[in-house]
């Protein structure tokens, strides 16, 4: 990879310097996320009972409903918290829409040419093929998570609204409860499919180390842009350098337009 | 160790008039909607020929199946066979009213009640049994047509009136995997060939259907591939050591 070209001080220097990566807002927000899905998830797996569709073993049915005291009030808890966590998820996306989630979604969200290109090598690669081939250099997060970012708004919007249906499930005909069930153990586990890899490449896989403290701290270093993220590394670095240069622009500005008058006194002076 | 109960009820056909005092005994024990009913009592029609006429009526409700096929389809575990009684529950606290269980119910025993959201069934009164009385259609029934008890217990009345009964009919259901084994005994009657009481196919709903032969598979080997994936990664990791 072309990070093993940096010279040590070089390396050493990129790895002081931090660069932001994620706002207050969504570190937030993703924690209280995971905080929800711990509790849904299993108190989930438990409700689901049908024994044609086994999908639920019965140890972890019993175990929960024990637990809370029956499947009625299983399937209460699971519901309250559940519109907790849709609505606390829904006024932080309102209330954010367009100071995080718009340009979340413009700048970060949208697969280009290099994406593609990365989705079709990157499987190879991990079947064994094409280890020559370098992969094409990655935005702030590479074509896999922006894939996996789509399953998981379209998942969250299934989950929500089946969700809503089956809690106010006195307000909606038979023939929505029967498809909001599938619709919401779908949406749940395409999110688990991708979870798994999401759980151990954020806090398993060593690699990716400060990807999982850049979930607290909100930082990553220089030296991990841009080794794991080289496109958006080199984004940053041309915005700091248009900062910089329109910030040497502006003092210029601002000097020129002190020159004359600081010479004012003297023109007077002439004058007088 | 006491033998497990199997409640049920006997129906001695040759006793029932259509009163239907059951359905109205029913429904006011057990708050049952006014467009609603538990049960029913089929009408089998006038049968042979004049003036040799026969007309039989079959009081008719939930079977309390010993494999009911109804709790087989509930996801959210409101329907259930009680292990006490032995009897088909409903915990309506639990029911979200999709139906699923009226579908694949093959005595079409079971009801979706619009207003409250849920699905409700015969219950064998099981208020009533806890306190040591019988269930209210049984009760109330003038020509005692209908029987309930524990099917087990040699002595219990219901067993009794079987024991003794000149023709015994059970509209069992048998056919890909399923096997009811219903818990209502029809005596002293011919019910068995007409249409209206037989069971039929139990239903799956196309969202049921769809979920367990297409989405079940396609959605648990795109976990099982990720998460081989993701095992093939950690065991690398183990094996080779942490590299950064």
């Amino acid at each position: 990879m072309s990070h093993k070209a940096i010279p040590l001080p070089e390396r050493k220097r990129l790895r002081e310097k931090k660069i932001k990566k994620h706002a207050l807002a969504n570190i937030l927000t993703h924690w209280f996320n995971v905080g929800m899905w711990l509790l849904l998830l299993p108190t989930g797996i438990a409700i689901i009972s049908s024994p044609r569709l086994n999908l639920s073993p019965q140890l972890v049915q019993d175990f929960f409903r024990n637990l809370f005291g029956g499947p009625a009030n299983l399937i209460k808890f699971h519901s309250t918290v559940g519109l907790i966590w849709a609505f606390v998820l829904t006024f932080n996306v309102l209330l954010g829409f367009r100071r995080y989630f718009v340009p979340f979604a413009a700048s970060r969200l949208l697969l280009d040419r290099d994406d593609v290109e990365w989705l079709k090598l990157k499987p190879l690669q991990m079947l064994g093929f094409m280890k020559d081939k370098e992969l094409p250099p990655q935005d702030a997060y590479n074509a896999g998570q922006k894939l996996y970012m789509y399953v998981v708004i379209l998942g969250t919007v299934g989950i929500l609204l089946s969700g809503v249906v089956m809690t106010f499930h006195t307000l909606f005909p038979p023939v929505l409860k029967q498809w909001a069930q599938p619709v919401h153990w779908v949406s749940v586990f395409s999110i688990v499919a991708g979870l798994i890899i999401h759980v151990y490449m954020g806090a398993v896989f060593p690699e990716e180390k400060e990807a999982f403290f850049s979930m607290f701290t909100g930082e990553v270093s220089a030296w991990y842009a841009r080794a794991h993220h080289e496109k958006w590394y080199w984004n940053k670095v041309r915005e700091e350098l248009e900062w910089e240069d329109r910030v040497e622009a502006e003092l210029g500005e601002i000097a020129r337009h002190q020159q004359p008058s600081g010479d004012r006194p003297e023109t007077g002076q002439v004058t007088s | 160790m006491a033998q497990k109960k199997r409640s049920g009820f006997v129906i001695d056909v040759s006793r029932c008039i259509d009163c239907r005092a059951c359905l109205v005994a029913c429904s006011a024990e057990n708050n049952v909607g006014m467009k609603y009913t538990r049960i029913w009592v089929r009408d089998l029609g006038v049968k042979g020929e004049y003036p040799n006429l026969q007309r039989t009526f079959v009081p008719y409700n939930c079977m309390h199946c010993d494999n009911p096929p109804c709790t087989e389809v509930c996801v959210s575990g409101a329907t259930y066979k009680d292990q006490d009684t032995g009897l088909v529950l409903v915990d309506q606290e639990a029911c979200i009213g999709c139906g699923y269980c009226v579908d694949a119910c093959p005595y079409n025993a079971r009801y979706l009640d619009h207003e409250r959201g849920v699905v409700d069934k015969c219950s064998g009164c099981i208020q009533r049994l806890q306190i040591g009385q019988q269930p209210a259609c049984v009760t109330t029934c003038v020509g005692k047509a209908r029987l309930f008890g524990d099917l087990n217990d040699p002595n219990s009345e219901a067993s009794i009136a079987l024991k003794n009964a000149r023709t015994v009919q059970r509209l069992d259901y048998e056919k890909d995997g399923v096997h009811t084994g219903p818990n209502i005994y029809f005596i002293n009657g011919e019910v068995l060939e007409d249409a209206s009481v037989l069971p039929r196919d139990p239903r799956y709903p196309a969202a049921e259907a769809t979920w367990k032969e297409i989405l079940v598979p396609a959605v648990l080997a795109g976990i099982g591939l990720s998460f081989v994936g993701q095992a093939t990664f950690f065991t690398k990791q183990l094996l080779e050591g942490e590299k950064e």
